[in-house]
């Protein structure tokens, strides 16, 4: 857990690995989503109380009840744990064992809201994340629930520019896992330094300087197909 | 068997191109694009082996993170299933919620002594000395009541049967959303959610006190709020309830951590806090088509209300008894 990921072990012996979010995203995503709230709101209130019907009146109360409380638990139990919020930070709410939230856990980390809510700006729930290993406001406390990151899939690296070589000898995951992992960043770094570090497996490829990096490069080349 | 030699790439594409008809008809399964949904648990067995094949002979990263990632979408699609539970509803009401509730009867004794309690101390003050309802209240406010509940007036200020539809969308809105927050606030050791209810009391017991001091709108206001009060109070007070256990659960969790007495405290309290809403919506009924028609005569309203309380009170004191 050094790395504050969450590890969870199946019952078929699958390490499951989860990154909880931390208040910033979180804060984005209920930011999103009240924006999208009050601007249906207040489009709803345009619609239905513009010429002062009762009928009008009591549909928009509903309307504003349905959406209030409703809006976030039926995200999150029909549209896979994500909010529209959520969605566009690339988040999702989850189980404390890793699986969906069913209605229970999503009603009562929405109502926890309120009290997260107190005494102003969502400061207890702030504070509760602060504390908490797992960035778990109250309500998610109450509910037995976690927000993490949903695993994006990673961008393929553009290799076609060379031509792919099996390893002479093999590596292991880590090994390759860092071979690929400096390809990946090739466009955040300087062309100077790229040598340097590709110059550092002289062991591995059995050339020097650019030669050595070209090769690296080719091995990736071949461990990404 | 692992030899760990160049041509473990090679052994690689030959794994993949061994194993890819059945990733793909997994992720067909998880895209709901295939008729083969009852293999799936066949399917993740086979792939979990691949998963630790793949690790185990140090295949590279790309493919055993697609793998891993398969996995827990499998994972939540078998587990996460819900065990169908056709008779949850039915088991909630004739069972779970009144037995509940049976089981803190007393925390029920201190709701109801909180929220009766301020009502008649407030509302006999108010008796004694009508005054005392400006401490209470603002004068406005007190004004306005007055006004509303004048014998002429109580059918002018609806405005007919979809002005009854007005309010009782508002009902919906402000007393459901009273309730869901006395439920939450009680997490800060229950002191907010007793607050509300004492507050929900000081307020029933001024307002029916300074409207009884004159006929007029005596006996406008209690055959309008004698029958809908039966679900709306007990609604509140059934909030303020699980939310006290919510708070006491944090201040005393007994044997388990703090944070598994609340989950726990919630759990239990869930079925508590959704009859409590399901009761405020049933008095929102009440209040708005049946409370404030004017054609009912009040004794009508009287025979109604005292079944609607003695079916409540039945309902918490006798359902679910022989299954406890």
């Amino acid at each position: 857990m050094l790395d504050g990921r969450l590890s969870l072990t199946t019952p078929e012996g699958v390490r499951l690995l989860l990154t909880p979010a931390g208040p910033a995203p979180r804060a984005w995503a209920w930011a999103i989503d009240f924006l999208i709230w009050l601007v249906f709101i207040v489009c709803c209130g345009f619609l239905l109380l513009r010429n002062e019907s009762k009928l009008g009146q009591a549909i928009y109360a509903v309307v504003l009840f349905i959406s209030y409380w409703g809006y976030p638990i039926i995200c999150e139990v029909y549209f896979g744990g994500r909010t529209l919020g959520k969605r566009a930070l690339g988040l999702e709410v989850l189980r404390a064992d890793g699986l969906p939230v069913g209605w229970r856990e999503s009603m009562l980390r929405n109502l926890m809201l309120v009290a997260d809510f107190l005494p102003a700006l969502y400061l207890a729930g702030l504070l509760s994340m602060l504390y908490d290993s797992q960035f778990r406001r109250l309500g998610d406390i109450v509910a037995g629930t976690q927000v993490v990151y949903r695993e994006k899939p990673k961008p393929r690296i553009d290799m076609a520019k060379t031509e792919p070589m099996p390893l002479p000898f093999a590596l292991t995951p880590e090994q390759q896992r860092v071979l690929i992992d400096l390809f990946e960043r090739e466009s955040q770094l300087p062309p100077g330094r790229l040598i340097e570090l590709g110059a550092l497996a002289t062991n591995l490829t059995g050339l020097t300087d650019e030669a050595s990096l070209e090769r690296l490069c080719a091995y990736a080349a071949g461990l990404t197909q | 068997m692992c030899l760990r030699c160049g041509i473990d790439a090679m052994k690689q594409k030959q794994f993949e191109t061994e194993h890819q008809a059945l990733w793909s008809e997994i992720d067909a399964i998880l895209l709901n694009a295939s008729s083969q949904k009852e293999e799936l648990p066949a399917y993740y067995r086979r792939l979990c082996q691949c998963l630790a094949l793949a690790k185990q002979r140090g295949y590279s990263p790309t493919l055993t993170d697609y793998l891993q990632k398969q996995v827990y979408e499998c994972h939540k699609r078998i587990y996460g299933e819900a065990i169908e539970r056709p008779q949850v509803l039915r088991n909630w009401l004739l069972r779970d919620l009144p037995c509940r509730v049976r089981e803190e009867w007393r925390l029920l004794l201190f709701v109801i002594f909180s929220f009766w309690g301020v009502a008649l101390i407030t509302g006999l003050l108010v008796w004694w000395k009508p005054y005392w309802a400006f401490s209470f209240l603002p004068h406005g406010e007190l004004a306005e009541m007055r006004s509303m509940y004048q014998p002429g007036n109580v059918h002018i200020g609806r405005g007919g049967d979809s002005g009854d539809l007005a309010m009782f969308g508002f009902y919906i809105w402000n007393n459901v959303s009273i309730c869901f927050r006395t439920f939450a606030s009680g997490m800060f050791g229950g002191f907010l959610a007793m607050v509300s209810v004492m507050f929900n009391g000081m307020n029933l017991g001024v307002v029916a006190a300074w409207l009884s001091l004159e006929p007029a709108t005596r006996g406008t206001f209690w055959p309008f709020v004698v029958t809908h009060s039966s679900f709306e109070i007990t609604g509140l007070m059934l909030s303020g309830l699980a939310g006290m256990r919510l708070g006491l659960s944090l201040i005393n969790p007994g044997r388990l951590s703090r944070r598994h007495a609340l989950h726990a405290a919630s759990k239990r309290m869930f079925p508590v806090i959704v009859g409590a809403a399901l009761l405020t919506v049933l008095a929102a009924f009440f209040e708005g088509f049946w409370s404030a028609s004017t054609s009912i005569p009040a004794s009508v309203k009287y025979a109604v209300a005292s079944v609607c309380w003695l079916s409540v009170i039945s309902y918490f004191g006798l359902v679910g008894r022989a299954r406890d």
